[in-house]
């Protein structure tokens, strides 16, 4: 080109130092991409390392200032429901709504209202465009013929000091259909702190109590409720069954009305629970993760620990993968930290950063648990609820050290118990506005450890660097050996060359689309087990790849068309975008689908090509790509997760299945990542792996 | 790249049923409370909102609500109240846009057509049909109507209840009668427009321009090289191609009064007919006062603060009431600066300058949406046999896809989770306008990178 031959006779001017150091990047990309990566894994495995202490950030929560004033009077209040509960159970009168009633009654006794909550128990169905839209314009589905129900029932007190424009939520859920012993205990607990709030002077804000009747479920229950809480529903007289009309009066009022508080400031869900293996001290389980990966605000979880652990005595715990404590790689990372801490403090005193072998892997299980379930997207309890409506919830249950039926153990258990919710809710009380003082963004690596987003991004980014920069290193290559070597009359158009490869990950992209959706048909289907459900989902998808072969073009047929470098290229900048979305979506899947998909796309190339360079560098290549490609393909990954963890006698291929239900039934974001944004990538690398 | 008819119809329609299927999910989708695709100005909502106030006689402008013209509410308020069971509301709108999306895309075809045409003759002048034949031609109405018709910009605004479908008609009418040499036409399509959302009123210079002195052509200069070269003066050139070029040199370069001037009568007549029609159907509402004070003074004066994907919102917001009317000024002055010098250095190229103002209008709009960007997108096409070699395409594209799905996504956080804020959003916003930012100013020096490219090649 004359144009460009003027342009480089010209002096060139010094290019700028941005430049530079891209340009100076590009050319090195696969060394840039190696370092980053060997990084990104460091970093990650650090994590544990570079956890802080939690500490308490908002002042006003002031926790623990005030005795708690939960008194033995409150708890024999407490034992009382509980006989009365057991006794209606030994009289088998627990099917109806006898427990219900009796709740209400002792709710209005002592001086809240009361009313009762009816629901249809609402299976959780996928509907491909409702994915993150707002549950407001949901339609209530007609009530079909096998509808059932089930009935809340709430409570409030409205605050002596407060304007009625703030409440703090409690809820214990319970199965109604068959009350147990610590079902019992929880309504007892939970009646005992709502009777002692309702003679209290200090409270600011409504306390509402949900009895949540969980025979369909912890969570459905409570959402219905919360729905009904948060979007008025008009019930026309048919809605309301003919036979609880008349019973439902309540001292001349009538408990069907749907009562309301405040705007909700915080929610706490807490349950007893028995546990199986006895333990030195009394324990508190603390569950947090809510739909998404979303967390309460850390200073509700720092205020529930500080609580248990400073005042009242229990042992707190959080959810662990207990896999991971025995493995021994793990303990061989930990040992080797160790050993390099104690060198680094031989060297000089002030390195130490206090790094113990136990302890790192303790925090690397928890670590481990905390973002699998941030990654599933599936909230751990029936506090996933709350965070729809942009309420701070968390669930915590009780596990006392001896066995419940004991009645000493019984009373102190209680009185600890409710002095430690007595004590949240005071410090809620406390807050002047919505909790924003602390972090959304973290993840636990121990109840009082906390890895926060400056953090745990660290090793993200060090992952999704080299995506860009090889993106970038491909696409210039290309461009520069392809106007090399064709006559003049060809280049035009050749800064936009690359539309032919984008053609085919558009056209990738489009059938991940359409395989992603087809379980909504699939499961319309009656009658299909998993595992047939998963053939014809398998076959369809096949069909329609090859049916847009068809109609769209394979990528080979005009394999002069889309070249390998360009494809990749293409292939990268796509799967960028779709990890940097995740990573804003649902930090935790894109971390693990990074860890993932990462490797593979930087090595993929084509089998075909001989790679020019050491003998021990293609080894590697031919070795790492097909085993990538093996582990990068999300059933397989998933298959053998779940043969490692829990053998592999369980499972087959209806298991996908079963999981990819599970994941669209509660609209998790990581099922659609894994359908239009891993899947595409990895049906790219095997087009590019084959590439002639 | 070469469509045949057959298959370019097959794809012109395959849009338009696209759109329908879409359609039948628009209440799903609920793209009209998207902030990216209904702005206060364009609406639907709004609009049946004015309409039903206007039939309770009351102003449509009461409650501000209704920001758009009073000429839109009865065409399509009729139409936003009647619904059908079993399917979606605005069913009858959707179905209007889609019309006005297809009438859009064969006018831009037709436009492209135009274009082709003077370029091929232009070329032929110039003796470098070679030009053509090395860089492969490109059939660029078809092109630009196909990715005016498949932009997913162009399916959401259609399908997402919002009026700018019909500013774009406008606008694109505009050109067309431009390109075409109808002062009439373009004077109802550049009146209507200005009427419908104001700034299309700068498009006033390239649509003279186009009027005086025809389609896009090779700057001037290069003409009177060509004429200088064949008369054999001070040139050094190749003997054999001088022999051959073509003695149709005349000066072409001549701004025609004539059109100009009709246009000029045509647009007092049309707006004189515009303002009459919404004198009469407001005389009861405050009159044409109260209209420009709720459309013209509304886009101006920047009220309504709520999010969308401009930059305006969150300035203002922030900003101290009594500096308001200085960075008011301030702002809407950024559109204007630029006018000037891109008119200088591009009055050879009127139509590529109405691209180029669009787009700076799309990015510095007090309430942007995403079917601004679906307009200049579509008229990018038209210019694809000059920016071939445009550079960053790549980069422009991934921005593009980028933060269409990065801006939801923000404000989901924003505003339904609450573990963001404003600046996350907004910063999809910075970085959507510097990508514009981007594609304005690589596509501005492609074009003139290419003119210098045929100045070389008839210097060589």
């Amino acid at each position: 080109m004359p144009a460009e031959e003027d342009q480089t006779k010209q002096p060139r001017p010094r290019p700028r130092l941005i430049v530079l150091i891209a340009s100076y990047l590009v050319s090195h990309s696969s060394i840039f991409s190696v370092v980053c990566c060997i990084a990104g894994l460091i970093a990650i495995l650090l994590l544990p390392v570079l956890a802080k202490n939690t500490y308490i950030s908002e002042n006003a929560l002031m926790p623990g200032s005030a005795n708690p004033v939960f008194s033995g009077q409150d708890v024999s209040e407490a034992i009382r429901l509980v006989k009365d509960i057991t006794e209606m159970r030994k009289m088998g009168k627990t099917t109806g709504i006898e427990i219900q009633r009796l709740i209400v009654q002792r709710m209005a006794d002592v001086g809240g209202e009361a009313y009762y909550h009816k629901f249809q128990s609402q299976s959780n169905q996928f509907h491909p465009l409702r994915f993150f839209s707002c549950d407001s314009n949901l339609v209530l589905t007609k009530s079909g013929s096998n509808t059932s129900y089930g009935l809340n029932t709430v409570g409030i007190i409205h605050a002596p000091h407060g304007d009625g424009k703030e409440a703090i939520v409690l809820v214990t859920p319970y199965n109604g259909e068959n009350v147990e012993l610590n079902d019992a205990l929880s309504l007892g607990l939970g009646f005992s702190i709502f009777s002692h709030l309702s003679h209290v002077s200090w409270l600011a804000k409504d306390i509402v109590w949900l009895a949540a009747d969980a025979r369909y479920g912890e969570y459905s229950s409570v959402s219905a409720w919360l729905k009904d809480y948060h979007n008025p529903v008009f019930f026309s007289s048919e809605n309301v069954d003919a036979n609880m009309q008349n019973t439902n009066m309540l001292n001349g009022r009538n408990a069907d009305v749907f009562k309301r508080a405040g705007t909700m400031a915080a929610a706490l869900v807490f349950k007893i629970t028995e546990k199986m293996e006895r333990d030195s001290r009394d324990s508190l389980n603390i569950y947090a993760e809510a739909s998404n990966g979303q967390m309460p605000n850390l200073d509700l979880i720092n205020v529930v620990h500080y609580l248990a652990v400073h005042r009242q005595g229990f042992r707190v715990t959080i959810g662990k993968i207990v896999y991971l404590v025995n493995s021994a790689w793990l303990n061989l990372v930990g040992q080797i930290l160790e050993w390099s801490n104690k060198l680094a403090k031989s060297l000089n005193p002030k390195w130490n950063f206090g790094i113990l072998s136990a302890d790192y892997v303790e925090g690397v299980a928890t670590l481990a648990s905390s973002m699998y379930y941030q990654a599933l997207g599936v909230p751990t309890g029936s506090h996933g609820a709350f965070r729809d409506y942009q309420v701070d919830a968390i669930t915590f249950t009780f596990s006392p050290r001896f066995y419940l039926n004991n009645e000493n153990v019984q009373s102190s258990f209680l009185l600890r118990g409710g002095r430690l919710i007595e004590g949240t809710i005071r410090s809620v009380n406390n807050l002047l506005e919505k909790f924003h003082q602390s972090f959304f963004l973290y993840m636990m690596t121990a109840p009082n450890k906390f890895v926060s987003v400056g953090v745990y991004m660290i090793g993200f980014a060090l992952l999704a660097l080299p995506l860009p920069v090889v993106a970038a290193a491909l696409f210039l290559n290309q461009k520069a050996t392809g106007t090399a070597g064709i006559q003049e009359a060809k280049i035009a158009f050749q800064s936009w060359k690359w539309l032919h490869a984008a053609r085919v990950v558009l056209m990738i992209h489009l059938w991940a689309l359409i395989a992603s959706l087809m379980p909504y048909f699939i499961s319309q289907i009656s009658n299909l087990t998993a595992t047939e459900s998963m053939l014809l989902w398998v076959v369809g998808s096949i069909s329609i790849l090859l049916v847009l072969y068809m109609t769209l073009g394979s990528p080979y047929s005009r394999s002069g068309d889309v070249e390998w470098q360009t494809l990749k290229a293409v292939m990268i900048a796509s799967v960028t975008i779709g990890l940097g979305l995740m990573s804003i979506i649902n930090f935790a899947t894109a971390q693990i689908g990074a860890l993932l998909i990462v490797p593979l796309c930087l090595l993929v190339r084509p089998l075909k090509r001989h790679m020019q360079g050491a003998l021990s560098l293609r080894v590697l290549s031919l070795v790492c790509n097909p085993i990538l490609v093996v582990i990068g393909f999300p059933p397989a990954a998933l298959v053998l997760v779940k043969g490692f963890s829990e053998g592999f006698g369980g499972v087959s291929i209806g298991t996908v299945w079963e999981v990819a239900e599970f994941l669209w039934a509660w609209n998790s974001a990581t099922y659609l990542y894994v359908f239009l944004v891993h899947l595409p990538c990895w049906v790219l690398c095997i087009q590019i792996l084959f590439h002639p | 790249m070469a469509l045949t008819r057959r298959s370019y119809w097959a794809l012109a329609v395959g849009s338009l049923i696209f759109r329908l299927i879409l359609i039948c999910f628009s209440d799903d989708l609920n793209l009209g409370s998207r902030p990216e695709v209904a702005t206060p100005v364009t609406s639907l909502r709004r609009l049946a909102e004015g309409y039903w106030l206007k039939n309770s006689s009351m102003s449509p402008y009461s409650g501000s609500m209704y920001h758009g013209s009073p000429l839109l509410l009865p065409v399509l308020g009729p139409l936003t109240i009647k619904r059908v069971e079993g399917l979606p509301s605005h069913l009858f709108c959707s179905s209007i846009f889609i019309i006005i999306d297809f009438i859009t895309a064969m006018l831009i075809r037709a436009t492209g057509q135009k274009l082709m045409s003077t370029n091929h003759q232009s070329l032929q002048r110039l003796n470098l049909s070679c030009v053509q034949e090395t860089t492969g031609c490109t059939n660029v109405g078809d092109l630009a109507s196909l990715i005016f018709l498949w932009n997913p910009f162009t399916l959401i605004t259609c399908v997402g209840s919002s009026t700018s479908p019909i500013d774009n008609l406008m606008v694109v009418l505009a050109i067309y009668g431009a390109c075409s040499g109808l002062p009439s036409l373009a004077a109802f399509g550049w009146v209507v427009a200005t009427h419908l959302s104001l700034y299309p009123a700068i498009l006033v210079i390239p649509v003279i321009l186009l009027l005086g002195y025809g389609p896009d052509v090779p700057p001037s200069k290069l003409f009177l090289l060509g004429k200088s070269d064949e008369s054999g003066s001070d040139y050094p050139s190749d003997k054999t191609s001088s022999k051959q070029r073509s003695k149709d040199g005349s000066p072409i370069y001549l701004f025609s009064w004539r059109p100009a001037l009709c246009f000029i009568l045509w647009s007092l007549i049309w707006s004189s007919y515009i303002f009459f029609l919404s004198f009469i159907s407001l005389k009861e509402f405050g009159g044409l006062s109260e209209m420009m004070k709720k459309t013209h003074g509304f886009i101006l004066n920047v009220e309504d603060l709520s999010p969308n994907i401009g930059v305006f919102w969150y300035f203002f917001a922030e900003v101290f009431e009594f500096f308001r009317s200085f960075f008011l000024i301030v702002f809407h002055i950024n559109i204007l600066f630029m006018l000037v010098p891109l008119v200088i250095r591009l009055r050879h190229r009127p139509c590529f300058l109405a691209f180029v103002y669009i787009a700076i209008m799309s990015m510095l709009k007090s309430y942007p949406s995403v079917g601004d960007s679906a307009l200049y997108l579509g008229l990018l096409g038209l210019f694809a046999n000059e920016l071939a070699e445009m550079r960053f395409s790549f980069f422009l594209l991934c921005g593009y896809f980028g933060i269409s799905l990065l801006s939801p996504v923000m404000h989901n956080l924003w505003i339904w989770r609450g573990t963001g804020n404003a600046n996350f959003y907004f910063a999809t916003g910075i970085a959507y306008a510097s990508l514009q930012t981007v594609l304005i100013v690589e596509s501005v020096s492609t074009i003139l990178k290419h003119d210098r490219m045929l100045r070389n090649k008839l210097t060589a």
